[in-house]
């Protein structure tokens, strides 16, 4: 079969740190690297809640660029992995929609703040399936499960309740991509035990580039917030999601560790 | 005279090599579309393709091939769709693809459907009726993008003409296997 050939895009230098190029983006968009140039408000004000539209919309965007892209880096993955990944690249898009057409009825204009294609920039840079779907599903749709999980009761508090309903809806799917990762991790571990020297070698490189592109507490963003220690720390974490996604109790358990056991829906593990 | 059992193993694995060419051609123009309403409308159609690829490929081994049997095509389909994957921009590209290759692909289903007994191929004709219909839908679904960004209309008429060319001229498309030696094959 004649087969697609990787991403081309010109490489891109963060404070250090080599990363994969941009995904294409119209012109209106503004793309930035780092916490500090987003634009994010506390608040729920109106303006606050165009941009976190915005921003999900874009980060649900990169979401379906990188699994789309894996569909043409790894032909050879196993035919019912891809037909997972295509199933998520097909999720992801509803979620673009879905939000795209929920930040216009609030007002917004596509392009109005700052985007970030982070995950994107980082996940390209990773040359196998296994690793790329440790970085991707089992670690930044993993944290997207704790950030819903907060978010759906923050939109609904604040009376929203058709982004709420929305946000419920992008859970159950995101809870969906996280488990059939961590169904085929294990099972390619099993399969070829250097899997998980690529996997450990993939969350190497996380760490590197998170170290060196994280905020630092007193930073001022694009729109004059403050970044505080509270507002760069990890998502409370949402324990019932992730047990659904596949993470075991060992695994929930070294999560809320590392988030300081600020779980919001303690269960039988806090 | 109808196909026989390996001439429909033979088509629906070509028709999975063309699905599984179109959900990869989908997927490397999401990250490559600056449009946002034409990578919504290319994420969500890889999925289509995917679950006919599957389909096709659980079918073609109760056809006695193999599980996702997905032989290559004939060398002039295999260019045309090449150069279909080589299309750049993106109401080029949504051209290309909704326009001209959907609308040659459900020929391609409508002339198996002629071909085969209807009967004694009942399985292979449900699949083809199921994926039949969602190339229906996904020509909608482009026709309700451009609607919604007018800026996707029209263009890439030259592309689309020379991929046009390109499939009429692909005749034959399948690459049949001879039959084995010394068995007469049953049409059944």
């Amino acid at each position: 079969m004649n087969r697609a050939t990787r991403h081309e895009a010109p490489p891109k230098v963060v404070r250090g740190v080599a990363l994969h190029g941009d995904p294409a983006r119209e012109p209106c968009f503004t793309i930035v690297n780092t916490d500090a140039e987003m634009m994010d408000w506390p608040d729920m004000s109106d303006e606050s809640r165009r941009e976190r539209l915005h921003r999900h919309m874009n980060n649900e965007c990169v979401a379906m660029e990188i699994a789309a892209q894996s569909l043409v880096d790894f032909p050879e993955a196993p035919w019912d992995l891809r037909l997972a990944i295509a199933r998520q690249a097909a999720d992801e898009s509803r979620h673009v929609a879905v939000l795209l057409r929920r930040f216009r009825q609030l007002g917004g204009e596509v392009g109005a703040y700052p985007v970030s294609n982070y995950e994107w920039n980082l996940c390209a840079m990773i040359g196998d399936l296994p690793g790329r779907l440790a970085i991707e599903n089992r670690t930044f749709e993993a944290g997207l499960i704790d950030i819903l999980g907060q978010l759906r009761t923050t939109w609904r508090a604040a009376g929203d309740h058709e982004t709420a309903d929305a946000l419920e809806a992008i859970l159950a799917d995101e809870i969906t991509h996280v488990r059939f990762a961590n169904r085929w991790i294990k099972a390619l571990t099993e399969r070829d035990p250097r899997v998980l020297l690529h996997v450990a070698q993939a969350i190497r490189f996380l760490r590197a580039v998170n170290q060196a592109l994280a905020g630092t507490p007193g930073e001022v963003n694009a729109a004059g917030t403050v970044l505080t220690e509270g507002r760069l720390a990890p998502p409370a974490v949402y324990v019932d999601g992730r047990l659904e996604a596949g993470f075991t109790e060992e695994e929930v358990h070294e999560v809320l560790r590392q988030a300081g056991f600020r779980s919001i829906l303690p269960g039988t593990l806090a | 005279m109808t196909l026989t059992v390996r001439e429909r193993a033979d088509t629906l694995g070509t028709l999975r090599y063309a699905s599984v060419h179109a959900m990869e051609t989908l997927a490397a123009w999401v990250p490559t579309t600056p449009d946002l309403e034409a990578k919504i409308l290319f994420g969500r159609h890889i999925w289509e393709f995917a679950q006919h690829a599957d389909q096709l490929g659980r079918r073609t081994h109760e056809l006695r091939a193999a599980l996702h049997y997905t032989p290559a095509p004939t060398p002039a389909y295999d260019g045309a769709l090449a150069l279909l994957r080589s299309t750049a921009g993106a109401r080029e590209r949504i051209s290309a693809f909704h326009d001209v290759f959907l609308a040659d692909l459900a020929d391609k289903y409508a002339d198996y459907l002629a071909a085969t007994d209807a009967f004694l191929d009942e399985p292979s004709v449900r699949v083809v009726e199921r994926i039949t219909a969602d190339l229906r839908r996904m020509t909608a679904d482009a026709a309700e993008a451009r609607a919604q960004r007018p800026a996707l209309t029209g263009s890439g008429v030259a592309t689309a003409a020379a991929l046009a060319a390109a499939l009429a001229a692909a005749r034959p498309w399948v690459r049949h296997r001879a039959p084995a030696a010394g068995i007469a094959e049953a049409t059944a």
